[in-house]
């Protein structure tokens, strides 16, 4: 007992340590919470296919921008990411409505054609670029600490990373805040969005350009394709204990926060990958949640079936 | 000079396609206010595509639509769609408050705050369907009839001028239906005007006071006693045109050329 | 301390790294035996003497074979993301099995593999059924969560002090390089038990993806036969992973199903056509992946499918979309010059039929022209032998000194003539059976005319009683009126 409290506690002994996790354990935590925020839009909207497939189709926008511009800033790789996945939508509808192609197999062909395309662009400029193609798939968030330091006013404030991330973060807050209504509504009821005159093409394409901005955001921290994971376990987990979209929204907040420590602590004990780890913790939280949320828990319904058909029984007799 | 007040409803020559079959072909149809319509026919005759087919749902192929006179987008800020029961998703995490909120925000603005008379209006509505006890119930685990009367009460908070019902009475029990009867008419003598999809033959003389004969084209539409004849529903439910319908699907797969080359 | 686990990690993806320039430097080892010269390359791999040419061409058809053949039930039963996420989650399983086998023992990989497979498949089922969680967040969370679990698993395999992990990563992207002769056996296994299954399965495999719930009446175990599929999948998913890697393999089993899918429409052809084009993927990619030292396998291959794909989609004669638009636009020119000689038609008939020829200006009027369009139209209509046209010196009270006037052909006539009886039979049938009002069919006929055909125009005919006028009492010519040509002016009952 007293070892696994001594190997917990460990990575937080000196002050070098203490700091250095922080700025990690920070880092998960907006990448967690920016994608559970638009991955809630996701999930309720059945498109977690379509993020799936936007995450991979950015790929080669990310590469491009990356080649032209021969760095990693935000501005140009979200540009390119974010022309790349409209292009990448725009082929599946195209592909979906002027050809026999249906939905499933559009989406299938674009993307990985896409992803093929970013990866075979990479591995020509493997020599002039230090990007490993594997670092896409599963992001360094423990390089976080080494980024660049900032500094406001002479004052140490962070570094570039934190930074860039913050500013998404913020964005996709005040985002989902200032456009609740319109997500909302056009999530449940496209004919009512109709009838409100709300422009329900604008939204969806807001909502996939916000996508594609936390997933290049995300994508050094934790790779493409556990942005997905960072985008569905939050949604998924808070619905079996909240009936309101609002509070799912909100409890993305402490689920990051534990998706980030929990997954920093695993990755350190066990040597896992930080990004892994989160998912797993991830998944470990949504399991009890799963089978025993109050909110159709698989558990607390079929409790409800006994004590129904128990009353029955009885009411019977 | 008196200006007439735009129709509610025109529709011109509207051709709605599905997966390259016409669902609907060249229908003329114009209703007038204060009308409570019943669009009945047999099944696929195209009922449910002609409401969808109005609200921009469904793309028109040809024709248009014209909603108190103005075919744009902004016309459906004045109607109101109550839609089919299978085709909402009940496990969305809304309460029956919020669905009905959902019909005030077109009245309240897009950015301002929800009023406390905004919620004591929406709360008057779900009063007036008797669902104010399920206020704060989760849409899925309310019975049939309970959730249509929820996206009823969302109409009434709308105050939509025309009103487009998709099987209302589908699927609902007995107290529910003669609810939504007295609603109907209630709204008609406000002078609002209804087109409501109905399946049910015997009793669609009694709850409309007009009807759309509808299958695959208009059959007849017209005030209940002068259409609902033994010939016209004869014409509507005996059996499918398949010369119209092979033919309009030839239409539909030509696409253009079926005009001139320049 | 924790500077070693950032040296760690450091570690980790030096390791990584390191391995993707062994494997870049073995394909480099293949390549630079002879001169570099890029011309002898392709003549050494097209002759397929060198027997690591060889068997690394055989793979890759033979993986593109199985991907084809197994994507043309993937793309019909709509499949194809769930191939995604299988193909994820055989992750954790790789790594499993390369725990218990403490090498690269392929069989032992590939049981892994498959029952991660379907750990992950059947956890989405479970989900599914029992909460109200929607297939596609079900199949993302399975997805990318046995994806995490594999990644971990694998980097706490990469630092355990057994080396030879270095092949495992080449299953993210995939490399031939590894490949060797018995890395075939697993393929040639997958093939014969597809080629088999489907051989025998045939018909039920058809029904029961067409129309479950037919098939399930009729007796047909669906079930069962859904869950064939998905171990044939997880098969070919599993024995295609080491070339083509996992992040890319769903994409060989949708692309060459979706291009079949565009030729043609029946399920046998669009195996064979499937599995053609999947093994051309194969051996053109693994050929670029060859010449390109850098390249790796999986992405060449699946962009070699995809420009087969867009190559049937734009040239196929049948659909493509490129003589699609080529025959669009002939048919507009078609539709003109009918249009054209029904006008001719309407001015002879306004004249009673009492001459056979027609002043070029009447023409002109009726059809709301140009005096300059009409004389390119009729142009067109000699040209294609419908028409002839004569000069003829006008009465002397005429401003003109000579009058153009224009007669049909036969040929010319009889296609005149049957437009006018496709649109006024069309507005007729409109206005009788389907209860259109008369002054709201012109536009319908005029568009219909030129496509409907001789066998509906029968049943119209039939179906109105032989009909003599349309809905505005202009007379419908005949069949008789049509083949006889212009001999006599059209037999019209009065009355």
């Amino acid at each position: 007992m007293l070892d696994f409290a001594e190997a917990l506690l460990d990575p937080w002994s000196t002050r070098e340590q203490v700091i250095w996790n922080l700025q990690i354990v920070f880092m998960g935590m907006m990448v967690s919470l920016s994608c559970g925020l638009v991955g809630c839009f996701v999930v309720v909207r059945r498109m977690a296919l379509l993020g799936d497939a936007v995450s991979h189709g950015v790929l080669p926008g990310i590469v491009t921008a990356y080649l032209i511009t021969d760095s990693l800033s935000i501005g140009p790789v979200w540009i390119g990411a974010c022309l790349a996945g409209l292009g990448c939508g725009a082929s599946i509808e195209w592909l979906r409505t002027k050809t026999p192609l249906r939905e499933d197999a559009a989406m299938g062909l674009t993307f990985t054609s896409f992803f093929a395309l970013g990866i075979v662009l990479l591995s020509l400029e493997a020599g002039a670029t230090h990007l490993d193609p594997a670092c896409f798939l599963y992001g360094e968030i423990g390089l976080t600490p080494l980024s660049p330091k900032l500094e406001l006013w002479g004052l140490p404030s962070g570094n570039q990373a934190l930074w860039n991330m913050g500013v998404v973060c913020l964005t996709t807050m005040i985002s989902v805040i200032v456009f609740y209504r319109f997500l909302l509504v056009t999530s449940f009821d496209c004919s009512l969005a109709r009838s409100l005159g709300m422009p329900v093409i604008w939204i969806q394409y807001g909502l996939m350009l916000l996508l594609a901005l936390v997933v290049v955001a995300s994508f050094e921290s934790v790779g493409v394709i556990l942005v997905l994971a960072m985008m569905i376990l939050p949604p998924v987990s808070s619905a079996f204990l909240f009936h309101r979209l609002p509070s799912i929204l909100m409890c993305c907040l402490p689920l990051s926060i534990f998706y980030s420590v929990a997954g920093l602590q695993l990755a350190y004990s066990m040597n896992f990958p930080i990004s892994a780890s989160m998912a797993l913790a991830g998944i470990v939280i949504f399991l009890p949640c799963c089978l025993l949320g109050p909110n159709g828990g698989v558990l607390t319904n079929s409790k409800k079936l006994k004590t129904r058909k128990s009353s029955r029984d009885l009411s019977a007799n | 000079m008196r200006v007439a007040l735009p129709k509610p409803l025109e529709i011109h020559d509207l051709t709605v396609a599905y997966q390259q079959k016409p669902v609907l072909y060249g229908i003329d149809l114009e209703v007038e206010p204060g009308s409570l319509v019943g669009i009945i026919g047999p099944n696929g005759a195209g009922k449910s595509t002609l409401i969808k087919a109005i609200m921009g749902i469904m793309k028109s192929v040809d024709g248009y639509v014209k909603v108190f006179g103005d075919s744009s987008r902004k016309a459906l800020t004045r109607v109101g769609y109550v839609p089919q029961r299978e085709s909402v998703d009940w496990d969305f995490p809304v309460t029956a408050m919020d669905v009905v909120l959902m019909g005030r925000f077109g009245h309240i603005g897009w950015f301002k705050r929800i009023s406390k008379r905004d919620r004591s209006f929406a709360s008057e509505c779900l009063e007036q369907m008797n669902m104010l006890p399920y206020a704060n119930r989760q849409i899925g685990n309310l019975s049939g009839g309970q959730q249509q009367r929820v996206f009823l009460a969302r109409a009434l908070a709308q105050q939509s001028d025309l009103y487009l019902m998709d099987e209302p009475f589908e699927g609902v029990d007995a107290i529910t239906e003669k609810a939504i009867v007295d609603l109907l008419k209630n709204l008609r003598n406000q002078g609002k005007t209804l087109m409501v999809v109905h399946h049910d033959l015997s009793t669609a003389k009694d709850y409309f006071d007009h009807l759309a004969l509808l299958n695959l084209r208009l059959v007849a539409y017209g005030k209940t006693e002068d259409v609902f004849t033994h010939d016209l529903l004869q014409k509507t439910y005996g059996g499918k045109l398949t010369v119209l319908s092979e033919v309009g699907s030839r239409k539909l797969n030509e696409k253009q050329p079926t005009q001139e080359a320049l | 301390m924790f500077l070693p686990i950032w040296k760690k990690l450091k570690y980790m993806l030096l390791i990584l790294v390191l391995s993707k320039e062994a494997s870049v430097l073995k394909a480099a080892q293949i390549s630079s035996e002879s001169d570099k010269d890029w011309i002898n390359q392709a003549i050494r791999f097209w002759t397929f003497t060198d027997p690591s040419i060889q068997i690394i061409a055989l793979g890759a058809i033979l993986i593109g074979i199985n991907c084809g053949l197994m994507g043309g039930y993937v793309v019909s039963r709509r499949l194809s993301m769930f191939g995604d996420t299988l193909s994820h989650a055989v992750l954790p399983g790789i790594a499993v099995g390369f725990m218990f086998s403490q090498s690269k023992n392929e069989a032992v990989l590939m049981i892994g593999a498959t029952l991660s497979g379907f750990l992950g498949v059947g956890i989405i089922s479970l989900l599914k059924r029992h909460t109200k969680m929607k297939e596609d967040s079900a199949m993302g969370l399975v997805l990318s969560g046995f994806y995490a679990l594999g990644i971990c698993l694998i980097t706490y395999l990469q630092q355990s002090p057994n080396g030879g992990t270095s092949g495992l990563e080449s299953y993210l992207f995939g490399s031939l390089v590894g490949l060797s002769d018995r890395d075939l056996v697993p393929l040639c296994f997958c093939l014969s038990l597809i080629i088999i299954c489907f051989i025998l399965l045939n018909k039920e495999l058809l029904l029961s993806g067409f129309d479950p719930s037919f098939a399930r009446s009729v007796g047909l175990p669906v079930d069962i036969l859904q869950f064939c599929i998905w171990i044939l999948m997880a098969f070919c998913i599993v024995s295609s992973l080491q070339v083509i890697g996992v992040v890319l393999v769903s994409a060989l089993l949708i692309i060459p199903a979706a291009t079949a899918g565009l030729l043609t429409y029946r399920m046998s052809q669009i195996l064979v056509y499937s599995g053609i084009l999947g093994a051309l993927s194969g051996i053109v990619g693994c050929f670029l992946s060859f010449m390109g030292e850098r390249l790796p396998a999986g992405p060449v291959i699946v962009l070699c499918s995809t420009l087969l794909f867009l190559a049937v989609l734009f040239f196929s004669p049948a659909r493509g979309i490129l003589p699609s638009w080529f025959r669009t636009r002939r048919r507009g020119q078609r539709i003109r010059f009918e249009n054209t000689l029904k006008a001719c038609y309407q001015v002879l008939e306004s004249r009673s039929f009492s001459s056979q020829s027609f002043p070029q200006t009447a023409l002109a009027q009726r059809r709301g022209k140009s005096d300059a369009e009409i004389e390119k139209e009729i142009g067109v209509l000699i040209r294609e032998g419908y028409a002839t046209r004569q000069e003829f010196p006008t009465e002397q009270k005429s401003e003109l000194p000579s009058e153009t006037m224009v007669s049909l052909t036969p040929s010319g006539w009889e296609i005149a003539s049957r437009m006018i009886r496709n649109h006024r039979l069309w507005e007729l049938y409109l206005t009788k059976e389907a209860s259109y009002a008369p002054d709201h069919v012109h536009d319908d006929a005029e568009k219909i005319e030129h496509i409907i055909g001789e066998k509906t125009v029968r049943q119209i005919e039939r179906i109105l009683d032989n009909p003599q006028r349309d809905p505005h009492g202009k007379p419908i010519p005949s069949q008789d009126d049509i083949d006889r040509g212009w001999l006599s002016p059209p037999l019209v009952a009065d009355k």
